[in-house]
């Protein structure tokens, strides 16, 4: 039982762990400086000489606009969602909102897309633009964001809350001296998760926010912009030119380290909230 | 959410008013001649289900066994960690990897016109929610009280009948939960399936066939998208492949709600 066992967990073990290498094997000939701070690929890979670059910096620099924008828009939101859950919600409606949220979550983002494509671009007339992106990322990322925060609201001690309700604090008081204070890391564990989710996000977004070239820094926010992860799938599907496939490996290598970055500072912002 | 509902249901309604329920079983899936049966890609994302469910839960429940009964306790966090990390990798790496590393592998092995197929797109699947579901698994078992096999070691009981009989009863909820997980994440994926399926609207034949090209709801969507004129039938079958698809999550998260009443203890 125990061998029989051990063969079949082998392949989910290392099959993740050698994609991974894979990823970085592959992408190291196309990955330096040059590339990340370099302006633009896609006018070289069409023969277009004068508008030859080697770098994907727009494309980064458009995915994080996009995530921040996002995280601007769920946060406050999140956040209001979280204080009403703990203040005012009875616990019939507790349940309600949880199970919403969950089913909210369950959803796959690409309806969000298709939503947001109607509704945004088309009938608001915002057309291909990073707003319409950043809204679309919100909606998908706000489920996540607000549980994380009903989950960090909920791991404060109850007995702080009454002391500071017998101490005949008010509401607002309460929210900023005694909760925020005690929640503050679990919530931004749980907004770095959801940056770290907006950026690999790329089914919603592919109609509603981006192009694959010609962007270099969207003039307002109704402009369209180039984002990182659509320019892989574009990328993929010029499976016949080299310099093409190196630029998409080198493209899914960075997007990956910057994923990356955001989940594990989240997790050190767990351990550090576990440790105090 | 009754708002998104209403409104894939308000842009998909002309479509509904023209061809009615009846669609859903129809096979054909032409644009260009009006003709817009759901079937294919009915099909195709109930195979890639299927398949990513038969690889990644055995193998996610034996790596959950594994790490959290048979390797020391110090590995278990990095190993963790690691899952956690690959948990996130953004979906379209993953297509990428299928179409350049599976693909050929494919098509040279299995001797096929082309790697395109279901099979490839299940197990692009597989290997994104092997993660997720060692990860819920795990928490599963860790969850079970120290006593639990205190007991049953005192009981006399060896390995085998210990996890058999305690453990995995124990954690069936958390390991319910995460197959609910993952096959809401095998319906939505978008892009990695998107990659590899091959877009071919066409139910297979015979219909275990899965070594063909093939299309999943998803994919149709992501693929037709962006030639579907806004407004006209296209679209609104478009929406309705959506409205499908939100269906069918919002039923998968409601099961994954009901939580058994036995185990509650």
């Amino acid at each position: 039982m125990k061998v029989f066992l051990s063969l079949l967990a082998l392949p989910a073990l290392l099959l993740p762990l050698a994609c991974f290498l894979y990823i970085i094997i592959q992408a190291l000939p196309a990955l330096n400086w040059e590339l990340i701070v370099g302006s633009n690929t896609a006018g070289n890979l069409f023969g277009d000489a004068a508008n030859a670059g080697h770098g994907i910096w727009s494309q980064v620099s458009g995915s994080l606009l996009m995530m921040f924008l996002a995280c601007v828009l769920a946060a406050p939101i999140a956040l209001s969602i979280a204080l009403f859950h703990a203040l005012w919600a009875s616990p019939r409606q507790q349940r309600v909102l949880i199970i919403l949220l969950q089913i909210l979550q369950g959803i796959p983002p690409i309806v969000y897309g298709l939503c947001g494509l109607v509704l945004l671009v088309h009938l608001l007339h915002w057309g291909i633009s990073l707003a319409a992106g950043g809204v679309i990322l919100a909606v998908v990322i706000l489920p996540l964001l607000s549980s994380n925060a009903i989950h960090a609201l909920q791991r404060i001690p109850i007995e702080q809350t009454e002391s500071a309700k017998a101490l005949g604090l008010s509401v607002g008081t309460m929210i900023t001296r005694v909760w925020f204070p005690a929640a503050w890391s679990g919530m931004l564990t749980g907004l770095l998760l959801a940056m770290a989710r907006a950026l690999s996000e790329t089914a919603p977004i592919l109609f509603t926010a981006t192009v694959f070239s010609g962007v270099l820094w969207p003039d307002s926010i109704f402009s369209p912009v180039t984002s990182l992860q659509t320019h892989i799938f574009y990328l993929a599907q010029e499976g016949s030119n080299a310099h093409a496939v190196d630029m998409a490996w080198a493209s899914a290598a960075v997007l990956l380290a910057l994923v990356i970055c955001f989940s594990l500072s989240a997790r050190f912002l767990r351990r550090y909230e576990e440790l105090s | 959410m009754l708002i998104l509902l209403w409104f894939l249901w308000d842009a998909s309604s002309a479509y509904w008013y023209d061809f009615g329920i009846s669609q859903l079983w129809a096979s054909e899936w032409y644009p260009y001649e009006s003709l817009y049966g759901l079937l294919p890609a009915i099909i195709g994302t109930a195979w890639a289900m299927i398949i990513a469910m038969l690889i990644a839960v055995p193998c996610g429940l034996a790596a959950a066994i594994v790490s959290s009964e048979i390797l020391p306790v110090s590995w278990q966090g990095w190993l963790r960690l690691g899952m956690e990390m690959l948990a996130g990798i953004p979906s379209v790496v993953y297509g990428l990897i299928g179409l350049w590393v599976l693909l050929p592998w494919l098509q040279n092995t299995l001797d096929l016109l082309t790697g395109h197929n279901l099979l490839a797109a299940g197990m692009i699947l597989s290997l994104m929610i092997l993660p997720t579901m060692m990860v819920m698994s795990q928490d599963a078992l860790r969850l079970i009280p120290i006593e639990q096999r205190e007991a049953a070691m005192n009981m006399g009981m060896n390995w085998n009948q210990r996890l058999m009989r305690i453990l995995l009863p124990q954690a069936w909820p958390g390991i319910r939960s995460g197959i609910l997980l993952g096959l809401g994440r095998a319906l939505g994926e978008t892009m990695a399936v998107m990659l590899v399926v091959g877009s071919l609207d066409r139910v297979p034949d015979p219909i275990y066939n899965i070594l063909e090209p093939a299309q999943t709801l998803t994919s149709r969507i992501g693929r037709e998208m962006g030639e579907a004129a806004f407004g006209s039938m296209h679209f609104s079958a478009l929406m309705a492949c959506g409205l499908v698809l939100a269906v069918t999550a919002i039923c998968l998260s409601l099961l994954a709600q009901r939580k058994p009443r036995e185990f509650a203890s």
